[in-house]
Parts: C-alpha cells; structure tokens; sequence
C-alpha cells in the first residue's frame, strides 16, 4: 500500500517538474508576442503623437498584458522619480528586476536591454529605426523560440513522467 | 523680455525654485548656496558646454567658482562639462528628445512654470529650413517672473465704457521695455473684469505664437492671463486668429509683434467680425511705425483707437504716450 502511494507521489512530482520546464518554453514565445506588441504601441507613441517617454511607458503598462505591464511601470516609475538618470538606465534597472520571474532567455533580453541604449535620445526618425530594428530581431527570436517550444514542450512532459515511471521501476 | 523684467525687490515671486531641479545635483546645490539677494534677482543661468557657467542677476553677469562663490573673473569659474548638458537636457526634455522637435526648431523650451530654456548646438536642415538641432553645446535658462498689476493704470484709458469691452489697441515700443509683460497683464484684466471700473471682463482669445504671454507648458497657461482666456499655443499668428474667431468666439483677440501683412489681413478679417484687439509691434516711435508697409496700411484702415508707446524712462514698462484714434494724424 505504502509503495503504492509512494510511487504514485514519485511520478507525480516528477511529471510536475518536467510539466514546469515544459511550460517555460512554451511560454517564450507568448512572452515576446507581448514585448513585440508593447514596442509597437510604443513606436506609435514616439511617432505619431510624440509622447514623453514616462507617459508614454506608463501608458503602455496600463494596456498590455499583466506580466509584460509590470516591466513597463517599473521603467516609467524610473524614469519619473529618479531625476537626471537617463532613459537606459531606467530601462535596463526595469529590466534587472523583471528578469526574475521571465521565461526570456539571455539573448532576448539582449535584444531589449540594447534598445535602452538608444531611446528618447535622438529624434522620431531615429527612433523609429530602432524600434524597428528591435522588432524585427524580437520576431526573429520568435520564430525560434517556437521551435524550440514545439520541440521541447511535449518532450518535458514525458521526460518528467516517463522518468517517474524509470525511477519507480528501478526501485522496486 | 518673458517677464525677465527688473522691478523692485519684494514684487519677485520665487522663480529660481522652480528652475534648479532641472539642473544636476551638484550645480543644483551650488547655486542654491548664493545668497538670498542674488537669488532673488536671479534671472539666467547660462550653460555653454566646456566653458564657465555664467549666471546673469539684475542685469549683470557674473561667474561662479568652484567653490560656490561669485567672481567677476572667469579664470576660477565652474566649466560646464558635457554630463551636466546631457543631465540638464534629460530633465527638461523628459528623457525624450523626439518629444522636443517643434521646441528644437524654435530653439527654446518652455518649462513648468513658464520658464524658458533657450537652446544652441548645430542646425540639421531640410530643403534649407532649420529641421532639428543637433549637438546641443548651448542653454540658456531664463527665469521668467509674473509681475501682476503693471496694466492696472494703463486700463482705464483703453476701456470702451459704452460698449463695456477694450478699444482696439496697439501698444508698441523698442525690445526690452516690457511690451510682453504689460499685454499678459493687460489680458488677464481684460478677460477677469475690474469690478471698480464696472468692467465685468470679456471673453478672450490670444494667440500665443512664442509662449511668451502665457507661458504655456503642454498648452496649460503657466501664468495668469484670466479667467476667460483662450489660449492658441505655439500657433502662427494669422493662422491663430482666424481659428480663434471661427471657433472660440472671442470678444477680445490678442496676439503680439505683429508686423506681416498676412498678420494684418487676419486682423482686418476679425475688425469686420466685430472682435477688439490687442496687438504689440516693435517699432520705438509712431513715424518708425508708419515706415513699415503692412503697419502703414493698418493704420490707413483708420480703426485702431488706442496707441501705447512704452519706454524705460521710469524703469522697464513706464507708459510714455497714450494717442488716441483721432489725434493720430490721417496718412495717404
């Protein structure tokens, strides 16, 4: 009786853990679907109606989904009571806190964090090109965390429980 | 002249408080530290990148030393260095300078408060008109003080008691003799009313095409230019007229320097609309004002009543003439 629950609790956590890793990546790319559409309300921000970027931040925190938002208030946050600290040390202190509870890999918040470097300084044109610029490199690291998620998502899954079942196995 | 006017001590409102936080901490704190009588009369703080900070107080200029102190000499000044720049433009820009075109190709900024902050650095053109600035080297951050109560004598003398509004008016002088601060005045009691006078205060409209009067920072008045003023910021003049009187219906229109002969169509358009106006022109006499053609032709249609020429020979703003309509005499 007792092996009984044991095992079944053995495959379970396991199966847990292996449906945890598994929800990362799948959850990658809907992470940077959420950046891409921020920095495109953004871009209209900056060029069609010339907002200042806290407002702008802030405005965008309110739109976009829950987990995306938190990064985008703390950006504006930054930006608003930290006088004299520019607009990438706002953006890249925001995006130290938010990469705690992210799925984004390293090189995605490369992407973002190099986009720091060149907002609010120059004029629309420019601005424009860089988020393009970033847009493009999101969607590229997009298409690649959907692959990788359709690889590894059904993968985990049964690493997790098939390696419950192995464990359970060798131990009886 | 934004109001950058020399008045008695005790008239200053505090301006200076409101200007340093867009300074980095370390100039904030230094000029801070000079004392209350040249902080009272402060009036500019120049920034020049890789050069000494000027500060300019009742008229004159003077360096400040590293140590805090004013000198006269620039050889121990504090030398402005390329962060305080990128710091003082960050604050005043909202870390956005995208923001900021409209006031780059104008060359200054209004502030919170109606400050202004005057800006040089390299000119980008498009088709050979000024596009952008680029490598801004230059600020020069002016405090703007509110003197209310400068038009309050002056009123009397303008008011058309039968029809209970202002006569048209043209108040002109050389630069710097207070021109801009007597019409924001004289539009704040034009559009509040003055009880004692029995003149309940008209619907005004002004067009604001330096925010110069109203000092507007994000179209919201910084300074008090009455209760029923409409304010056109940053809008051209003859373009702001006819807006102001197709959509707002003013009983007053005001706007100042004007001198272009679309400026003078416009005005002909909101004569026949039956509106009053206020205008400015810079010209130091009534002869100079005839020699400019557009001007000649305003005065050839025969309607402006009131001529106010200003000077300083009682200090900024003193009142030297009021001519009134007929005494002008007729021109060909």
């Amino acid at each position: 009786m007792f092996k009984l629950i044991g095992a079944i609790l053995l495959i379970s956590t396991c199966g847990y853990v292996g449906w945890q890793v598994s929800r990362s990546y799948a959850h990658r790319p809907v992470e940077l679907r959420q950046f891409m559409s921020a920095l495109q309300m953004l871009e209209t921000e900056i060029i069609y109606a010339a907002t200042p970027l806290p407002d702008a931040l802030s405005g965008i925190a309110e739109r976009v989904d829950t987990r995306v938002s938190s990064f985008f208030a703390q950006a504006a946050k930054e930006l608003k009571t930290t006088r004299g600290s520019s607009a990438r040390e706002a953006w890249s202190a925001a995006l130290d806190r938010y990469r705690a509870d992210s799925t984004l890999d390293r090189g995605d918040l490369g992407i973002l964090n190099s986009l720091g470097y060149n907002l609010g300084i120059s004029d629309r044109d420019d601005q424009a090109k860089h988020l393009r610029l970033t847009l493009e490199q999101l969607k590229m690291a997009h298409a690649r965390a959907e692959e990788t998620a359709v690889k590894n998502v059904k993968l985990w899954n049964y690493v997790g429980l098939l390696g419950g079942m192995i464990i359970v196995l060798a131990l009886y | 002249m934004n109001g950058v006017v020399q008045v008695k001590p005790g008239m200053h409102s505090r301006g200076w408080d409101e200007v340093l936080p867009v300074l980095p901490p370390n100039l904030e704190k230094m000029i801070a530290r000079l004392p209350d009588h040249i902080l009272a009369r402060l009036e500019e703080i120049r920034l020049r990148r890789d050069r000494p900070l000027v500060l300019g107080a009742g008229g004159q200029d003077f360096f400040l030393r590293r140590d805090g102190q004013p000198d006269s000499i620039p050889e121990s000044a504090y030398i402005t260095s390329g962060d305080d720049m990128e710091k003082v433009i960050h604050n005043i820009s909202g870390a956005s300078i995208y923001a900021l075109e409209e006031e780059l190709r104008n060359g200054y900024i209004t502030l919170p408060g109606g400050h202004r902050v005057g800006l040089t650095g390299r000119a980008v053109l498009e088709n050979g008109q000024v596009k952008t600035l680029k490598y801004l080297s230059g600020l020069n951050i002016r405090i703007g003080r509110e003197i209310k109560g400068t038009a309050a004598a002056l009123l009397p003398r303008l008011l058309d008691q039968a029809a209970s509004n202002i006569h048209h008016t043209v108040i002109f002088s050389p630069p710097r003799c207070g021109k801009t601060t007597l019409l924001r005045d004289l539009v704040r009691l034009a559009s509040s009313g003055v009880p004692q006078l029995n003149y309940p205060g008209r619907t005004v409209g002004l067009v604001d095409e330096r925010s110069e009067i109203a000092g507007c920072y994000r179209g919201v008045p910084q300074m008090d230019v009455g209760v029923r003023t409409d304010v056109l910021d940053g809008c051209p003049k003859a373009q702001g007229m006819m807006m102001l009187l197709r959509s707002m219906s003013p009983d007053i229109i005001v706007t100042d320097e004007i001198g272009k002969m679309e400026d003078i169509v416009a005005l002909e358009e909101v004569f026949n609309a039956g509106v009053r106006i206020i205008v400015t022109i810079h010209a130091s006499s009534m002869r100079e004002l005839t020699n400019r053609p557009a001007l000649k032709y305003l005065l050839q249609l025969n309607i402006i009543q009131r001529f106010v020429l200003l000077g300083r020979s009682r200090g900024v703003g003193t009142v030297e003439k009021i001519l009134y309509g007929n005494e002008v005499p007729p021109r060909r």
